[in-house]
């Protein structure tokens, strides 16, 4: 590029950008180490100490501050994740399978589809809210809450998918075809291994998604309090720094799945080339 | 990130090849998926549409047709003052993503040509995402309090010598926290069809002599163009359908359209809740149609 100087001071305002972005988890990260109970969640940091996450441990003899309500918030939001990744994922697939070819009404489909992860979730929300209130439907996490996190998770598996069929060569299927093997089994054999690498990304999708999903989640989880409703409660009273603990120790966690998920993308990603080579020979 | 997968799959739809075996095979495959969404998706926003017309007692709504919470709605100093705010608020962190991100997209996009770094850093932007929303909102707490990070920084640099108490519990502290938990979605797109800016395009307009803003003026804004749409359109809807963020670093100063839903839900005021959400979901509708109008999407992508 001719302007010189543009590109050093374009690096340098990226830098500052990431920053930004990084910024407030560093701060929180910091204060996450807050003596405690007396401790507050801001500067300056009266004593270094682990107090905050041994309370998220429940080590700590009680105090004045209640702990965070996040074990079966836990269990609910992991069990409510897996359930959506499955359905989500299926459905992508299945979907991304049938728009390989154009079929009659597919445009409005895609846009059906789509629609999904853009509508904002206190509206989906609120409507599930009220049609089980007209038919005397209980909200419950596993119920009203799931339906809508496949509504808003399946949308993201589908394009993922889309994607991978898009660069998807069919001349391997349209062989074992002619070869006389039925399609169920074609799929099975050939092309799952084939798009497994695909449908990986689309799991992380779907459940880091509704892992962190709340809006949608706010008014058709009923009594049950789910992890993100959890943290949204505290929002209305007095933050403590045990927020923060839990704020990094869950940045951690979703790390941790995103090395998971790397571990088995780049062992996926050999296998598939192997089966793709197997075929060819 | 998302961009591409929706890029492509604007291409895919549009090119599908037709094949000749199976016709029947791929409504079956679509139908589970159709009827989830038709379900649970369209069937409680018609249903909403629909109890907005209801009659509102104390703590239940009847099916019995009225626009009494209509009137109410569009009477009231608060909600309409919601409507603007939400409006507004809209405006300003839409303005201020554009502003904040296309310089970054335009280092990650066009500056680094090496398409390794440019994935590296277009990564290091998608990271935060992988933590909590929740957590990233209230990680701002203690950035923008009066003994927050930012005044003790301000103040050691001897900038000011009093802490500015009006960075948090404001419309600015929202402002602050949509811009950077959205901006990357205004980044990935517009990165991305930067990228595709053929570098020969711009050598050829140097070597004719047009100097860097010309060049922007005339070729990488333009070609940017469907990227910030496209960014825009994300930024609109995630910001105009928010709550969370006004709930969490406003005080309750700041009242969005998101805001009223669910304190009226909060209420059991279902049908004054409906309302407010057909309100919501008509302004996004209008702004989504807008902002398509001014590229061609199929085409572009």
């Amino acid at each position: 590029m001719h302007a010189p100087a543009l590109k050093p001071v374009l690096a340098i305002y990226t830098g500052l950008f990431l920053l930004f972005l990084y910024g407030p988890m560093l701060v929180l990260a910091i204060l996450s180490f807050q003596t405690g109970p007396e401790g507050g969640p801001q500067f300056p940091i009266v004593e270094w100490s682990t107090y905050w996450y041994r309370d998220l441990a429940g080590l700590n003899p009680p105090s004045r501050i209640a702990p965070l309500p996040i074990e079966s918030g836990l269990f609910r939001s992991l069990t409510l994740a897996f359930m959506t990744t499955l359905v989500s994922t299926t459905l992508g697939v299945m979907s991304a399978q049938a728009f390989r070819k154009k079929f009659a009404g597919s445009g409005i489909v895609f846009y059906l589809i789509v629609l999904g992860m853009m509508v904002p979730g206190v509206l989906v929300g609120l409507g599930t809210a009220l049609l089980s209130n007209t038919f005397g439907v209980d909200r419950h996490w596993w119920s009203t809450a799931f339906v809508l996190h496949v509504v808003y998770t399946f949308p993201f598996a589908f394009l993922v998918m889309l994607a991978i069929f898009n660069r998807f060569d069919s001349s391997i299927e349209e062989a074992a075809w002619s070869l006389g093997v039925t399609p169920i089994r074609t799929f099975r054999k050939i092309t799952f291994p084939l798009i497994f690498p695909g449908v990986l990304s689309a799991m992380l999708f779907c459940f880091t998604l509704s892992y962190d999903e709340f809006s949608r989640t706010l008014f058709t989880s009923g009594r049950d309090l789910t992890l993100p409703l959890a943290i949204y409660g505290t929002f209305s009273v007095e933050i403590h720094p045990n927020i923060f603990a839990f704020g990094v120790l869950t940045t951690l966690f979703s790390l941790c799945l995103l090395v998971v998920y790397a571990v088995l993308m780049t062992a996926s990603v050999r296998r598939a080339r192997q089966t793709a080579l197997q075929e060819e020979a | 990130m998302t961009v591409l997968t929706s890029g492509s799959a604007l291409a895919s739809a549009a090119s599908a090849a037709p094949k000749p075996r199976r016709s029947l095979a791929a409504y079956w495959l679509i139908a589970p998926g159709v009827a989830w969404m038709v379900l649970f998706l369209l069937l409680p926003i018609l249903m909403m549409v629909y109890v907005s017309f209801w009659t509102q007692t104390t703590f239940k709504v009847e099916p019995i047709l009225t626009a009494k919470s209509w009137v109410a709605f569009f009477s009231s100093d608060t909600y309409v003052g919601a409507l603007w705010t939400t409006i507004r608020i809209w405006l300003v962190v839409l303005t201020a993503t554009l502003v904040v991100g296309y310089p970054a997209a335009l280092f990650v996009g066009l500056m680094v040509r090496n398409k390794t770094t440019a994935t590296a850093l277009l990564v290091l932007c998608v990271i935060p995402f992988w933590t909590s929303f929740l957590i990233r909102v209230l990680a701002w707490r203690p950035m923008l309090g009066g003994q927050g990070a930012v005044n003790i920084i301000l103040e050691k640099l001897h900038i000011i010598s009093q802490p500015i108490e009006a960075l948090l519990f404001t419309e600015l502290s929202v402002v602050i926290g949509m811009t950077q938990i959205y901006c990357v979605f205004m980044v990935g797109p517009i990165a991305f069809m930067l990228g595709r800016i053929d570098p020969f395009v711009i050598e050829a307009a140097q070597d004719l002599g047009a100097g860097f803003w010309r060049i922007f003026r005339t070729i990488i804004f333009p070609m940017s163009l469907p990227g910030v749409v496209v960014g825009a359109i994300f930024v609109s809807v995630m910001v105009l359908g928010e709550f969370a963020t006004a709930a969490a670093l406003s005080g309750h100063k700041v009242n969005l359209i998101g805001n009223i839903i669910v304190t009226q839900v909060g209420s059991l005021k279902w049908a004054f809740a409906a309302v407010a959400g057909v309100v919501l979901t008509a302004v996004i509708a209008v702004i989504v149609a807008v902002l398509l109008r001014l590229v061609d999407l199929r085409q572009e992508l």
